[in-house]
């Protein structure tokens, strides 16, 4: 760190410019559209990120401000811009037809912000990789856990989002049905059928519901057939679906002939897991640790 | 084995922690480490009882989830103990083991309190129990930065900011594992793990506030007064995480953690 002159204000100035470039790109062209961003084009907007990262990693002895990402200076005032903006978020009532800090998803410096933390993020994972720092095995695997963690589940939660569907099925006694429903009311043909065999209900004294499940049959295409219970936490996987039982005919309650499922399918939720287990395993890390700082 | 038999196993047991938080002031390590776990065992004797006599887990009440509450408080209290010897910490976890008992000893007509289907979950007792335990080690760390700032003379001593800075740690440790918890559980009832609804949000804004807190500290050169404040400022943002969205009004109507008990 020969001429290590910046310091937190750089950092508020650069985390300011960031926010700046956000508002005149929702100016100039309007909230991000994350449809726009389904497969392939989220796995190329991935590869061009991780090769910026990149970039600023091998060029960060050249160029000064690379450097400078992967110091706390330039990690702190980006954090707290992230706070400021996700606690105007939970201020204002968000709506998906919302627009600027009303939709705060789709707002540009909101985006723009994280990404910039998912860059410093990825940078630092990249520095502690190549030099390990001195104080221990566990430290620097634990800084790994949690850095490389929460960049790989922002990451990929947020480009993968455009790859999740999430649609309703209304099934009926005895009655086969192949049609779901979207979010925006269209029908979508899927991979399998389903039949509800039985509706399963239970009710507490004062009628509030205890439980609600329904068994049903699922006959894919290949022509097996697959006999399941799907109750409200305990959904059931089948081709890569996961079926949610949903709600049912309140109006009949237990004498309901119908049930709603959902049916969510996750392409990119296995990486999301991976970086939730790794920060799970991360934060045990930070726990264990704090124990042998003391005992110094 | 029904509710009747459960005063019986309450009072071995809470006897146990007592013994345990009190050897614990005693500097007798090796006696609160015994009793606190003798304790544990006679408790979860209970329900496992419990278990067997109702033919599934204990968790479809509010009352049942009270037992895991009453369960888990002094299970982590002793593994902070084993880590840290906080002194104070066994009879912390243990009064408000003992709260949680009374409550379902003092209120029987709320045992079968309705829990809706979407609360009755595995990741339930978990996830609020880890959640309570992070509040509770950062409250004791807001008391620290509070009276650090009181007196500001002679409070930078080295011991206090790492006794502090050991708090956190394990507060924040505790707010992930909650938080990690709950998006997977997320997962199975509501079929995604982060929605960013309002309790949503506001967890993040929480977490992302004491993650300031831990990477200004690590700076060479900082200020007392500004590191203090970001741990009243998150604490404060906590209190809006854990009941105040519910007087919200951008929060009013929108949150799916609303739920007819309180959590």
């Amino acid at each position: 760190m020969t001429h290590n002159h910046f310091t937190m204000k750089e950092g508020f100035l650069i985390g300011g410019g960031i926010i700046f470039a956000g508002l005149i790109l929702q100016l100039c062209i309007g909230p991000v559209i994350w449809e726009a961003f389904a497969w392939p084009v989220n796995g190329i907007v991935l590869t061009g990120f991780l090769f910026v990262i990149a970039i600023i990693f091998l060029l960060r002895k050249r160029i000064y401000i690379f450097r400078f990402i992967g110091t706390y200076q330039a990690a702190i005032p980006t954090l707290v811009y992230a706070a400021i903006l996700t606690i105007i978020m939970g201020l204002i009532r968000q709506d998906a037809n919302g627009s600027w800090l009303g939709n705060m998803l789709t707002f540009w410096p909101f985006v723009l912000t994280y990404a910039f933390v998912a860059v410093i993020l990825g940078v630092i994972t990249l520095k502690r990789l190549c030099h390990f720092s001195s104080n221990g095995y566990v430290r620097n695997m634990a800084f790994l856990l949690n850095h490389l963690g929460l960049f790989l589940a922002l990451i990929t939660a947020t480009l993968g989002n455009a790859d999740l569907q999430r649609v309703k099925m209304v099934v009926s006694i005895d009655e086969p049905e192949q049609r779901a429903i979207t979010a925006d009311g269209a029908i979508k043909e899927m991979p399998f059928t389903i039949i509800l065999k039985r509706f399963i209900m239970e009710t507490y004294d004062n009628g509030a519901p205890k439980r609600f499940a329904s068994e049903i049959r699922i006959d894919a295409k290949a022509g097996k057939s697959i006999e399941a219970t799907v109750d409200v936490n305990k959904p059931y996987e089948v081709n890569g679906w996961k079926i949610y039982q949903y709600s049912y005919d309140t109006q009949m309650g237990p004498n309901s002939r119908i049930s709603i499922l959902e049916l969510v399918s996750d392409p990119w939720l296995p990486f999301v897991y991976t970086g939730i287990y790794m920060m799970l395993a991360g934060a045990v890390c930070m726990f264990v640790l704090d124990g042998r700082r003391k005992e110094k | 084995m029904t509710w009747e038999h459960l005063i019986y196993f309450a009072i071995v047991a809470v006897l146990m922690w007592g013994t345990g938080a009190w050897a614990a002031w005693k500097n007798k390590s090796t006696t609160a480490h015994v009793a606190t776990i003798l304790g544990l065992l006679v408790f979860f004797s209970y329900i496992v009882s419990m278990w067997i006599s109702l033919e599934r887990p204990p968790l479809r009440t509010m009352g049942e989830t009270r037992l895991w509450y009453s369960f888990f408080l002094p299970l982590a209290g002793i593994v902070v103990y084993s880590r840290w010897k906080y002194k104070w910490i066994l009879s912390f976890s243990t009064v408000l083991a003992v709260v949680f008992i009374c409550i379902n000893l003092f209120k029987p007509e709320i045992h079968s309190k309705t829990l809706m289907p979407a609360l009755q979950s595995p990741w339930f007792a978990p996830h609020v129990i880890v959640y309570m335990f992070a509040y509770a080690v950062l409250g004791a760390a807001t008391l620290m930065a509070i009276y650090a700032l009181v007196r500001s003379t002679k409070s930078q001593r080295p011991a206090f900011y790492a006794q502090l800075d050991n708090l956190v740690h394990v507060g924040l440790a505790f707010l992930t594992i909650g938080m990690l918890f709950g998006a997977l559980w997320a997962k199975e009832a509501w079929g995604h793990y982060w929605s960013w609804d309002p309790k949503e949000t506001w967890a993040a804004i929480t977490w992302l506030s004491y993650l300031i807190y831990i990477h200004y500290r690590q700076l060479p050169r900082q200020h007392e007064r500004i590191a203090l404040w970001t741990l009243i400022i998150s604490f404060v943002l906590l209190q809006m995480c854990w009941w105040g969205i519910n007087y919200l009004p951008s929060a009013q109507g929108t949150s799916v953690h609303t739920y007819s008990t309180s959590e």
